[in-house]
This record gives structure tokens, C-alpha cells and sequence, in this order.
């Protein structure tokens, strides 16, 4: 494993798409970290370019201080878990995970290749598919034998561009907390590409937050959670979605924007005055969107929570956690 | 009636309909095929008997006087030989004749497969590199390019016969087996290229990219996950390929006389003495239809196999 950084670099497609711009980032060796954004943020760009599948315009891709900028795919060593399976249909699930083994870059002798594939099957639980084609896979399996094929080496990175994207929610959840043991057992450096927050926030020990190809903010799940430095990254982390609103409404004048978290907002006692709009039960927490001063306003209370429509109800807000944002988004840090 | 059925499957009327349609047109196409497999066994009477022969007695008469030259002799000669050896010469002397030597056919048969396994070898493999190129790269003027691969085939190949005809004389590539497959090779490889373009686009990037990252060169990654997943491209390409080169004649007549001399224009030449020996010419046309028919039967599993499925997402 590896340290892997990234240092001003620029990406366009066609000359005149830009899809990086001036992306600085280091990874730590043995660190989980979590590309988030929109799509077309340039998330799997990043990833393609450490992987080497992209030439870059300008700036360098360094593993352990060492420049590879023109270094071949090849030569590089990462392992790469793409959105769509992309195993090879003509082959077996096993000679799927000895592909990357095989190569004439490694030359392992076969009994270590056999060891590796054997171990790797039995922590991804299929060892019984090991003798099939792999079209003859389901979704969750071809996705186990991808992930599989990626962890049977040791690279310097692993690249996975939302590899769970695919699976449903179920399924999404049992890997989403194998990865991440595997992860620990393995003390391997990821760089982890997601537009789900759940999976951000449970994977990553950091997270990098991408705005149309540029990195707003890098920190921890928490610092992103609860410190974001732009209404942008605010609304990144958290569900339901973070309530933006007009300062005036809570008597803050002179500040543009406010961004206060549904879990910060206390229901039944409180200086404002709205109306329900809704009520949705989600089991551990219940969702009631108001209606405030024609703004809508979204509260999450915990347990379950009894009203009907166009009750009126009183509310308070945790004026320690409500987020200033100025004019151009940004946040207002108070001293 | 028979309503268990579902209402977007033919009826079995329909059915036996379409069987027997079917059954009706390859009677009617295999007639003239089935007539040259049977002339090749009649001999050289019931061959030319009238009315024609449906049941006759098998002769491999044909065969042999394929494959041999012949000479005519008077009684008196054909006595004071000694016995025939073996039963081929024994049915030559029986129609007053000697064999004087094996026939050129073998010869010829022999360069129509060099040239035309070599040809359809070099057309696919080259066809399948340039049509990965286009499908991969930027390659400048990609179009313009493609366009003009195809426009060499909006001409009938023959009409720059003479002009190639004189190259080839120049180069002294005339009458070889290499000038031969370079030539067939060009007139193919823009089909090849075509067709093997529309295959590989169909293969998603994401298999070479996996390939690459897993630790091999973009060559290696062609041959190894690309080239498998194009067989039914490349069975079809090749199968187009190999019946344009075997059965091609004019260029054969025009290019080749002794060395590299295909099949083809040597067939028409097997005229026997006082007529023309039709069961001769069937064994050689059906010995001729061999070679295609077996390689297209060998390659029609990938044609079936059907293109990628199920591995990649879309």
C-alpha cells in the first residue's frame, strides 16, 4: 500500500470540457477516503486518472513521493473496482480472480495464485462459483467476484468507482460492511468514489467533496457533517436534507442564508408559529415537513409523532448549530 | 384447437407451414448441388446418358481421372504390359488408356488453400487490429477514412485488373502464392474492417481497461479480452472472407498460370479426350465445395454463440 497524492491537477476532455481543475489531495497509506459529489462532478475522472485510463493536461500523481504522472496503467499497480462489473464473460470466476495475478508483470508461481484466489473466494463467500462463467453470475455475486479481483493483489491503491451502486439496497448494506472490515483487516489505502452519503459516512475516514471538477472541502465524516464551509457541502451530508433558508425568518438580518439540520429543529414548544404539511413515520424518527412563512421546513423527531395536516404547531430552533451562509454561499465563521 | 398455446407463439398450422416452405426451398436449392455430387460417381457414359441417370451404379471414374493424367493406347500395347497394380489402374486400362502421371489438381487445390486459409488469416487478423484502432482511438479524419476503406470496394475489383496486373509483373508477384494473398487480402480487408468495427464498438472499453490495470499492455489486452469476445465477428468476418478468396476467378485466371494457379480457373480445364469428362469436373467441384463447407460449418458455433451478454451493465 501506498501514499498517494494528487498535486494541481488539470483535466479537460475535447480541449474544452473542463472536468478537473486544480485537484490537490493526499491520501494516506491505510486510509479509507471517499470522493463525494454529484455526477459529472469529476469523481470517476479522478479515479481514471490515477489509474492512468486518462491523460492529464498538467499537474502530478504521486505514490509514495515517487512521480508516476507517465507511468502506463500497467506499471502502476492499483486495482480498480469499476461501476459496471465489467468481469470477463469468457472465463471462469476463478481465472477472473487469477487475470490480474497472471499477468507478465507479476509471475507468481501457480500455487501462490491458487492461495490468493482460495482465500480472497472465502472472505467474498464464493467459493462455490469459483468454476463458473461469469455471465452465469447473479448481479451481487459478479460484484463480489470484481471486488474479489481487485483484493487478490496487493496494488498500491484500490480505485472503486461506486461499486455498490448497482445492487439493491439490501445487498448494498451487507457489502457496504464487508468492504469495510475488509478494509481494516487488510489496512488498505482506498479511494472510494460515491454519490450515496450513507455510504460515505460509514466508509470514509475522509471525505473529499468534488463541485464541478474543483475539491470544496476535505475532512473528516464529522467535520463535513457538521462543519461545512459551503451550502453546496452542507447539503452533500444528511437525511433528510439540511433546510436552507432565508436568515430573516429567524431574525438574523443581517445574514443571507441559514442552514439548520431537521434533528436541530425541537417540535411543540417554541417562539415559531407554522402549519403541517406532513408527517412521514420512518420507524426510528418521523419526518414533519411545516410550512413557515411559506417556507417549507423539514423536522426530524425521533420515535414516532402524532398531528394531522394544517395543525397548527409551535417550534424552536438549537440556535447553537444553525449554519450562517453569506451571500455567495459561503459560510460566515463567527469568532 | 389447441388453446394452451400463448397468443404471440404461430399456430402449429403455421408451423408445419413454415417447415414445409423451408423443406420445399432447400430441395430446390440442393438440386444442382446433389446432381454434381452424383455426377462426380457416375462414370463417363451414365454421365452423359439420356434420360438422365437418378439410380446408376457408383464409379470413382470421376475421381481418378481427376487426379491423373492419361493417354490412350492400342489394345496390343495395353496387353503386353503387365497387370495393373492397383484397382485405379486397372479401371484406367479398362477405357483403354494409361495413367501417365498425377494431374496438376492436386497442386492447384493445394495453392486455392494456402491462398485462400493465408488470405482470410491475414484479412481478419489485420482487419481486427485496424477496426480496433477506429473503434479505440482518436484517430485523425477517422470518417474520411472509414468512408474511403469502403469506397475500394464501390469499384468491380476487376476493373483495375490491368494495372494491377502490370504491378504485379513489375514486382514479380505475379504467380505466387504471396502476390495472391496480398491481393485477396486488400479486396477483403475493407469488408473486414467494417464488420469487425461494429463488433468491437459493441465491446464495452471497460474490458481492457480492467485488463490494462490488472497488469497488461493494451496488446495484450486485445488479445487476450478483446479477440475472444469478437469470435462471432470474426467467425462471420472470416467465413465472408474465405468464400471471396476460394471461389474468386478472374484475378485467378489473369494473375496465376503454374505456381500459385488456384482451383478455379483449373477446373474449366479439365477436358478429356473426345468430349467433356463430366464426372471429372463434378469431383473436382465437389471436392472444391469441401473446404468452404467445412470451415463454415466449424465456425458456425461462435455464430450462434451470439455477442457478449450479462457481464457488463449498461
Amino acid at each position: 500500500m501506498a501514499k498517494v497524492e494528487l498535486k494541481k491537477l488539470f483535466k479537460t476532455y475535447n480541449k474544452k470540457i473542463k472536468a478537473l481543475e486544480d485537484i490537490n489531495l493526499t491520501i494516506e497509506d491505510g486510509q479509507f477516503f471517499v470522493l463525494l459529489g454529484p455526477s459529472g462532478a469529476g469523481k470517476t475522472t479522478t479515479l481514471r486518472c490515477i489509474a492512468g485510463l486518462e491523460k492529464i493536461d498538467s499537474g502530478d500523481v504521486l505514490f509514495d513521493d515517487e512521480n508516476i504522472t507517465h507511468d502506463q496503467p500497467a506499471s502502476r499497480d492499483v486495482s480498480f473496482v469499476f461501476q459496471q462489473y465489467s468481469l470477463y464473460p469468457h472465463y471462469t470466476v476463478y481465472e477472473n480472480l487469477t487475470f490480474p495475478l497472471r499477468s507478465p508483470m507479476r509471475k507468481l508461481p501457480e500455487e501462490e495464485i491458487k492461495n490468493k484466489v482460495e482465500k480472497i473466494a472465502e472472505m467474498l463467500k464464493i467459493t462455490n462459483k469459483l468454476k463458473n462463467k461469469a455471465t452465469e453470475l447473479s448481479g451481487g455475486e459478479m460484484q463480489r467476484v470484481a471486488i474479489g479481483r481487485a483484493l487478490v493483489r496487493e496494488p498500491n491503491i484500490y480505485l472503486m468507482d461506486e461499486p455498490l451502486s448497482s445492487l439493491d439496497a439490501k445487498l448494498r448494506e451487507t457489502l457496504r460492511v464487508e468492504l469495510k472490515n475488509i478494509q481494516l483487516n487488510l489496512n488498505a489505502t482506498i479511494l472510494y468514489v460515491t454519490h450515496d452519503q450513507a455510504e460515505a459516512t460509514t466508509l470514509a475516514d475522509k471525505i473529499g467533496v468534488l463541485k464541478e471538477g474543483k475539491i470544496v472541502q476535505i475532512g473528516t465524516p464529522e467535520e463535513i457533517y457538521e462543519n461545512p464551509n459551503s451550502i453546496y457541502v452542507s447539503q452533500r451530508l444528511g437525511s433528510p436534507k439540511i433546510n436552507i433558508l432565508p436568515g430573516y425568518l429567524f431574525k438574523l438580518n443581517n445574514i443571507t442564508k441559514i442552514g439548520l439540520r431537521p434533528e436541530n429543529i425541537e417540535l411543540g414548544n417554541g417562539p415559531y408559529e407554522g402549519k403541517v404539511i406532513s408527517t412521514e413515520n420512518l420507524g426510528s424518527e418521523t419526518v414533519v415537513a411545516i410550512n413557515f412563512q411559506d417556507n417549507e421546513i423539514l423536522a426530524s423527531i425521533q420515535g414516532s409523532y402524532k398531528s394531522s395536516i394544517n395543525e397548527k404547531i409551535n417550534f424552536d430552533i438549537n440556535t447553537n448549530k444553525v449554519l450562517k451562509f453569506d451571500k455567495g454561499d459561503q459560510r460566515i465563521y463567527e469568532r | 384447437m389447441d388453446t394452451s398455446r400463448s397468443y404471440l407463439e404461430p399456430s402449429s398450422f403455421s408451423k408445419k407451414m413454415a417447415a414445409a416452405i423451408i423443406i420445399v426451398y432447400a430441395v430446390i436449392t440442393l438440386i444442382p448441388i446433389s446432381w454434381m455430387v452424383m455426377t462426380s460417381f457416375k462414370n463417363v457414359d451414365s454421365a452423359i446418358s439420356y434420360p438422365p441417370e437418378v439410380l446408376f451404379e457408383p464409379s470413382l471414374e470421376g475421381y481418378v481421372n481427376l487426379f491423373t493424367n492419361r493417354s490412350r493406347q492400342s489394345q496390343e500395347y495395353l496387353d503386353s504390359l503387365p497387370p495393373p497394380e492397383n484397382w485405379y489402374e486397372e479401371l484406367v486400362r479398362s477405357r483403354e488408356m494409361v495413367i501417365t502421371g498425377p494431374s496438376k489438381f492436386l497442386g492447384r487445390y493445394s495453392n486455392s488453400m494456402i491462398i485462400g486459409f493465408g488470405s482470410t488469416f491475414a484479412s481478419v487478423f489485420l482487419g481486427a487490429l485496424a477496426a480496433y484502432a477506429f473503434s479505440r482511438f482518436r484517430v485523425p479524419l477517422k470518417d474520411d477514412l472509414l468512408f474511403f476503406i469502403l469506397s475500394t470496394r464501390m469499384f468491380p475489383p476487376i476493373a483495375v485488373a490491368v494495372p494491377i496486373f502490370i504491378m504485379y509483373r513489375k514486382l514479380g508477384l505475379g504467380d505466387t502464392h504471396l502476390g495472391m494473398i496480398i491481393l485477396y487480402t486488400v479486396v477483403n480487408l475493407s469488408l473486414a474492417v467494417w464488420l469487425l468495427k461494429g463488433f468491437m464498438d459493441e465491446i464495452p472499453k471497460e474490458y481492457e481497461e480492467a485488463a490494462m490495470i490488472d497488469g497488461y499492455s493494451r496488446l495484450q489486452a486485445f488479445f487476450k479480452v478483446v479477440l475472444p469476445q469478437a469470435m462471432t465477428g470474426i467467425a462471420a468476418t472470416a467465413i465472408f472472407c474465405m468464400i471471396f478468396s476460394w471461389n474468386e476467378y478472374a484475378f485467378a485466371v489473369l494473375l496465376t498460370q503454374f505456381n500459385a494457379q488456384t482451383a478455379p480457373p483449373f477446373i474449366p480445364t479439365i477436358i478429356g479426350e473426345g468430349g467433356l469428362d463430366w464426372p471429372a469436373i463434378g469431383a473436382g467441384t465437389t471436392l472444391f465445395l469441401l473446404p468452404v463447407m467445412i470451415f463454415t460449418i466449424i465456425l458456425r458455433k461462435h455464430l450462434l454463440r451470439g455477442i457478449t451478454f450479462g457481464a457488463v451493465r449498461k
